[in-house]
């Protein structure tokens, strides 16, 4: 009993020596312990220490760490490393011994699984990027028309005379056009039948586009088939003059910078007359086209909120008489059309990791059409409004939401001899949308969101659940599966005789594989579509007596390829798209089920540039093919039951740097004139042998030539031309 | 009285001490990074930066390493976390010190990175960009040799680029190399490269 006493005082003594020593003579405590990944991998080089201090140590080829501290009490121990998320341990150091820390994939990083079904981006950072944003103005097809370079992609098809976005099986209007979020309602300038039109916007002022060709975000609504989504650039580079001279007409930009604003503004002018006058086309023109451009981009920074407006105003307009093989003196028709344009946007962080966005837009559009002795003027006034929150609870885990409203007013007026009628629609759509984006790990990342709209002219509400997920099969390669629904009202043609009706709806299946590494990207995706509630009505021609339903539906499934390579060969940038689509729709006045005339089976396009430095030239070559589309011939039973012959198109061009800052270029499209066949328009009525004739629609021109020179005033002399590219 | 003696007295120990922590702990980090090991001198100085919370030094340097060592990284993914980390730091520093033309150079230098990573696909973006941050940092600070020398190397490397004579780029070169000269770092921390790499480059292209 004695000796036990003893030896605890003993022990007390000894601790309490023990302890003052450590705090007096040392005063430290030792931190130690092993940092791993999650399978256990030890991680070397980490920085661990405690925050605010001068106390720390890198972990050594196993992992391992130990230093000494002289603070007490609750300290903050942090564990950091490139690729890895921080690491934060709040305890007493006391504790911090023998330490097992598991560090998290940073999912962040490069490597980790994209959703990619669907989607196209042409941007800088992107992990999921196929195009770069130069590559709308370095196409040779493309003609510096955004438009025009995702018409390279595949999922699109080959529609040459109308220039407009097809995608997968649907019609041009199933596509949907944003500018920073917010829905553009007139994004096209109109042409004659024969002339392919182009987007409204110049590409300069954009430095981000999203293509999905399906399964797109619960943000994004009416549109069918298709968003694009443009981005206008946050802030420009630098003060800068820019200068075009083309053999179609001129532009003249200027971008003006203050300390927390900018401004850009762009005009174009475009006439085709003195083109027409020395390479007349099959267009028998009064009065060329002609169209005028501004455009103008302001920036405000307000704290860290960030304002934009965007304003674009233009005017189209031209005469001709236009073949037809029912009237031997051809149809007289004349355009004149003008469009306004506005939005404007501000984002702002709120904090605790809260992102607001705001904007709006408002369309003015007013086209003016004669044909023969009729009038027919359109005035559409459309707005959109819309209110997002975004909440980024981790890197892991972020919660959008939002709602938005649609106006559009429309109204035609026809007025032929005596005849004058007015009539038109007011359709307002409200929608409300959230969606979330969890990363599991960097292999495994999903999408969950739904959207919920109503429409006033209908009083008809709609739900629509939007799914992806994305798992990484490999380094480089992964799988994307996507799934929606998706409304769209009918478009003006339809609703302004009829407003009883419904939305449209599809709904998509996507499975899509991606490999991409070292500059190169390959690309399959297998696609179902399912088309439902399609306008079907039983005349001839859409107009007031027609019986519309919603009795319409369709399928389209098909395969898209993509292989892009700027890696192989030296100073060339290669890429080839492929597309197979298999469609079927009964709608609008068809007697059955039928190929649109639209939607072909096969299209390819191979671009390909060629940098060569010796010459400071750039050349670019670009080949579009389609397989025929279908047309009725009313010779023979059927409907919709032959095909053209196959669609040819190369185009080349050669871009030349005189200096950094002036730039010659030169663009041939269709390089081998190849006669390419649109369809064909059979006589109403049937001659004295009983037989319809026809004559074949034709481009207005197969072959296009383009000269232009640009050229860039900057401040310092240093922005270049390389942007014209 | 006794008391408040000591007490002030501790107080000046304390900043003495944390002075020299700061010296010490700054003069390691140089240490590491000469003896080749950059990635331990570039964790120093993130510990540093986070006990000198007003101090714009060692964030620069964990960015300035981070940067760097990018020129040479080939392997896309490690490339864009170094470039996340340094941007990181680049923020953490202007933060701290605003308008100064230190900073402005990196951030001009973290952008040359990623042109010459890919110039096909950053080149045309961000020339522009560093153009014009070389031109901020000249208004703020005409004759800080880092400037010019960094404005020079970037003017040299653009006209190369599109076959253009380099001479009127080497008179800027002569006078950065006259600048380092004369140059005085306010302190042994601040930002000192550069003298050796210009008389290297005006030998190589300016004769």
């Amino acid at each position: 009993m004695k000796d036990l006493k003893a030896q605890i005082k003993i022990i007390v003594c000894l601790s309490f020596l023990a302890s003052t020593l450590s705090l007096s003579v040392f005063g430290q405590t030792v931190i130690s312990g092993k940092v791993t990944e999650n399978n256990g991998v030890s991680i070397p080089g980490a920085n661990v220490y405690l925050e605010g201090t001068y106390d720390g140590v890198s972990t050594d080829d196993n992992g391992n760490f130990s230093f000494q501290t002289s603070e007490t009490g609750t300290q903050t121990l942090v564990v950091s490393f490139l690729s890895f998320e921080t690491y934060t341990l709040v305890a007493d150091v006391g504790k911090m011994q023998r330490l097992t820390i598991k560090l998290r994939e940073d999912v962040n990083s490069l490597d980790t699984v994209v959703i990619s079904a669907g989607t196209f981006e042409a941007s800088d950072n992107s992990k999921v990027s196929v195009l770069k944003p130069l590559d709308v103005v370095t196409t040779a097809s493309a003609l510096g028309d955004f438009v025009g370079a995702l018409q390279t992609l595949p999922g699109t098809t080959t529609v040459s005379e109308d220039g407009r976005l097809f995608v997968r099986g649907g019609d041009a209007g199933e596509t949907q056009i944003f500018i920073d979020g917010i829905r553009v309602f007139t994004p096209y300038s109109p042409t004659t039948n024969n002339i392919p039109t182009r987007g409204r916007y110049s590409p300069f002022l954009f430095d981000g586009i999203t293509f999905s060709t399906g399964g797109y975000s619960a943000e994004y609504g009416q549109a069918l088939s298709s968003v694009l989504l443009l981005n206008t650039i946050d802030e420009p580079d630098q003060e800068k003059t820019d200068i075009a001279i083309m053999t179609v007409g001129g532009g003249l930009g200027n971008t003006q910078k203050w300390k927390n604003s900018s401004l850009s503004i762009n005009a174009t002018y475009i006439n085709l007359a003195p083109y027409i006058a020395i390479l007349p086309d099959r267009n028998d023109w009064q009065k060329p086209f002609e169209g005028y451009a501004g455009e103008a981009v302001f920036r405000q920074k307000i704290g860290d909120g960030l304002f934009k407006l965007y304003a674009a105003f233009d005017g189209t307009n031209f005469e001709l008489t236009q073949e037809d093989i029912d009237y031997s003196e051809g149809i007289p028709f004349k355009l004149n059309n003008s469009n306004f344009y506005t939005n404007a946007s501000y984002t702002d962080n709120l904090g605790d990791s809260w992102k607001l966005f705001g904007g709006g837009s408002f369309t003015h559009s007013n086209t003016d059409l004669g044909i023969f002795d009729a009038d027919l003027n359109d005035i559409e006034n459309s707005a959109h409004i819309k209110l997002k929150l975004r909440k980024r609870f981790s890197n892991r885990v972020k919660l959008s939401f939002g709602a938005e409203q649609f106006l559009t007013d429309f109204e035609e007026t026809f007025r032929e001899e005596a005849i004058f009628e007015t009539y038109g629609f007011q359709n307002n759509i409200s929608a409300a949308f959230a969606e979330t984006d969890l990363i599991f790990s960097k292999k495994f990342a999903m999408k969950l969101g739904a959207r919920a709209e109503y429409s006033a002219l209908f009083n008809d509400f709609t739900v629509s659940p939007r799914v992806s997920v994305a798992y990484k099969t490999g380094q480089h390669s992964q799988l994307s599966l996507a799934y929606g629904d998706f409304f769209q009202q009918p478009n003006s043609d339809v609703l302004k005789f009829e407003s009883k009706l419904e939305a449209q709806k599809t709904q998509h299946y996507i499975l899509n594989y991606q490999y991409s590494a070292n500059n190169r990207i390959f690309r399959a995706e297998a696609y179902r579509k399912q088309y439902d509630k399609l306008i079907k009505y039983n005349t001839e021609m859409a107009s007031f007596d027609t019986n519309f339903t919603n009795e319409g539906d369709g399928y389209a499934q098909g395969v898209d390829v993509f292989w892009r390579d700027n890696k192989s060969i030296k100073n060339v940038d290669y890429w080839v798209s492929y597309s197979y689509l298999d469609t079927e729709r009964n709608y609008l006045n068809f007697p059955t089920a039928a190929v649109p005339s639209f939607a072909n089976t096969h299209n390819v396009s191979v671009v390909g540039k060629y940098w060569i430095e010796d010459w400071k030239s750039q050349i670019g070559f670009s080949h579009q093919y389609g397989s025929g589309r279908t047309y009725t011939n009313p010779n023979e039973p059927g409907f919709l039951q032959q095909k053209t012959r196959d669609y040819h198109s190369t185009s080349f061009n050669w871009a030349y740097l005189i200096s950094q800052q002036q730039i010659l270029y030169f663009s041939i499209n269709n390089v081998f004139a190849f006669e390419n066949v649109n369809g064909y328009q059979y006589a109403s009525t049937p001659d004295a042998s009983g037989n319809f004739s026809r004559r074949s629609l034709k481009p207005a021109a197969d072959q296009f030539f383009f000269v232009g020179f640009f050229w860039t005033i900057s401040d310092d002399g240093s922005d270049n031309q390389l942007d014209k590219l | 009285m006794k008391k408040l003696i000591l007490f002030c007295f501790m107080m000046i120990s304390c900043i003495g001490i944390s002075q020299s922590k700061y010296e010490d702990g700054m003069r390691k980090a140089f240490e590491l990074w000469g003896s080749e090991k950059p990635w331990e001198a570039a964790n120093l100085f993130e510990r540093i930066s986070t006990a000198e919370v007003d101090n714009w030094l060692p964030a620069y340097y964990v960015a300035q390493i981070n940067v760097i060592y990018s020129f040479e990284e080939k392997d896309a993914t490690k490339l864009k976390a170094q470039m996340d980390k340094a941007l990181e730091f680049l923020n953490l520093a202007k933060g701290i010190s605003k308008d100064n033309a230190e900073l402005l150079v990196l951030d001009a230098l973290w952008h040359t990175v990623w042109i010459a990573y890919d110039g096909q696909q950053y080149g045309m973006k961000y020339s522009g960009k560093v153009a014009q941050l070389y031109q901020q940092a000249l208004q703020l600070a005409p004759d800080n040799p880092h400037v010019v020398f960094g404005k020079a190397e970037w003017d040299m490397g653009s006209a190369r680029f599109f076959g253009q004579p380099l001479d009127p780029y080497c008179a800027d070169l002569q006078r950065a190399i006259e600048l380092f000269s004369t140059f005085k770092p306010e302190t042994e921390f601040h930002p000192s490269y550069g003298e050796n790499r210009a008389k290297e480059l005006a030998e190589k292209t300016c004769k």
